[in-house]
């Protein structure tokens, strides 16, 4: 779908070169938890845009081809967090899309061997992107509901061995004797 | 060159481009009979000549240029692999697969034989 789509219209993603005109551009769910960055940027570049209004059609929706139940499906963009078991981090660097479960029905059980099966195609379905603006966008010009899951950065506390030593007024943390 | 391709256009206004869906929408209506009798369809021409409209009613509303001249440019590259049998007729009918498909299962024994939801 993304294939057709850049190919398509490879001009598109320059309308959308400036950041300000993509928040402002469509009344998004999530822009407006997130306005204080919004009122930032305005200030900054003390450039007052009026907002365009939504246009009706979304473009890539009609184009695609794709079949009108993904309409009203939701998904769901969000970013990868780290496995517990592993400390590689490489899997969290992109913004992800991926679709909803679909409510009352679209999976059952074979009732004969037991086998999971779906007729859901787009359960498989993960999309990646760098930022969660381009997943927005592209969600957008899809037509599809989202939601955003926010991220929260891990902390980095650094470590000293030292500290294992210091003195604590309450309880122990760590008993150190066996 | 192949028999009823056009040369994909820019249309310069809507008016323009007004015309050149009209005349798509009749090229396909001509074709009706032709497309019932060269897939063999077990469909009355008038069904066909409903779905043709059913289709172009379904993007009435979208008027930004570049969208109509690729919505044209699809139906003329549609229109040609139809009325040039170079389709199957599964195709065809996967048109009407909303009207074709047979009932959903609703008892447990007919869902069994189904085996899914």
């Amino acid at each position: 779908m993304s294939l057709l789509f850049k190919r398509t219209f490879p001009f598109s993603r320059l309308q959308v070169v400036p950041n300000v005109t993509i928040l402002k551009r469509f009344n998004s769910g999530y822009l407006d938890s997130d306005s204080s960055v919004l009122a930032k940027k305005e200030s900054k570049n003390e450039v007052v845009e009026t907002a365009p209004e939504k246009t009706q059609i979304i473009t890539a929706d009609i184009i695609s081809g794709a079949p009108t139940e993904l309409r009203y499906r939701t998904v769901r963009i969000y970013k990868p967090t780290k496995t517990a078991m592993q400390s590689g981090e490489h899997n969290t660097k992109h913004w992800r899309i991926d679709f909803d479960i679909l409510e009352g029905g679209g999976r059952w059980e074979n009732p004969l061997m037991g086998w999971a099966s779906s007729s859901d195609y787009m359960q498989a379905l993960r999309i990646k992107f760098k930022s969660k603006e381009d997943a927005i966008y592209f969600a957008e010009k899809q037509g599809w509901d989202y939601y955003v899951q926010d991220h929260i950065e891990p902390k980095f506390h650094k470590k000293v061995y030292a500290d294992n030593f210091k003195y604590s007024p309450g309880k122990l943390r760590i008993i150190k004797t066996k | 060159m192949s028999a009823l391709a056009y040369r994909t256009t820019i249309s310069p206004s809507l008016n323009e481009a007004r015309k050149r869906v009209l005349q798509l929408y009749r090229d396909w209506q001509r074709a009706a009979p032709k497309v019932v009798s060269g897939y063999l369809l077990d469909i009355p021409v008038s069904a066909v000549r409903a779905k043709i409209r059913e289709e172009f009613e379904k993007n009435r509303d979208v008027d930004d240029l570049h969208v109509i001249d690729i919505l044209i440019f699809k139906g003329r590259a549609e229109y040609q692999e139809t009325v040039n049998i170079w389709k199957m007729d599964t195709h065809i009918m996967n048109y009407f697969s909303k009207e074709e498909s047979p009932p959903k299962p609703r008892s447990f024994l007919e869902n069994f034989y189904e085996g899914r939801d």
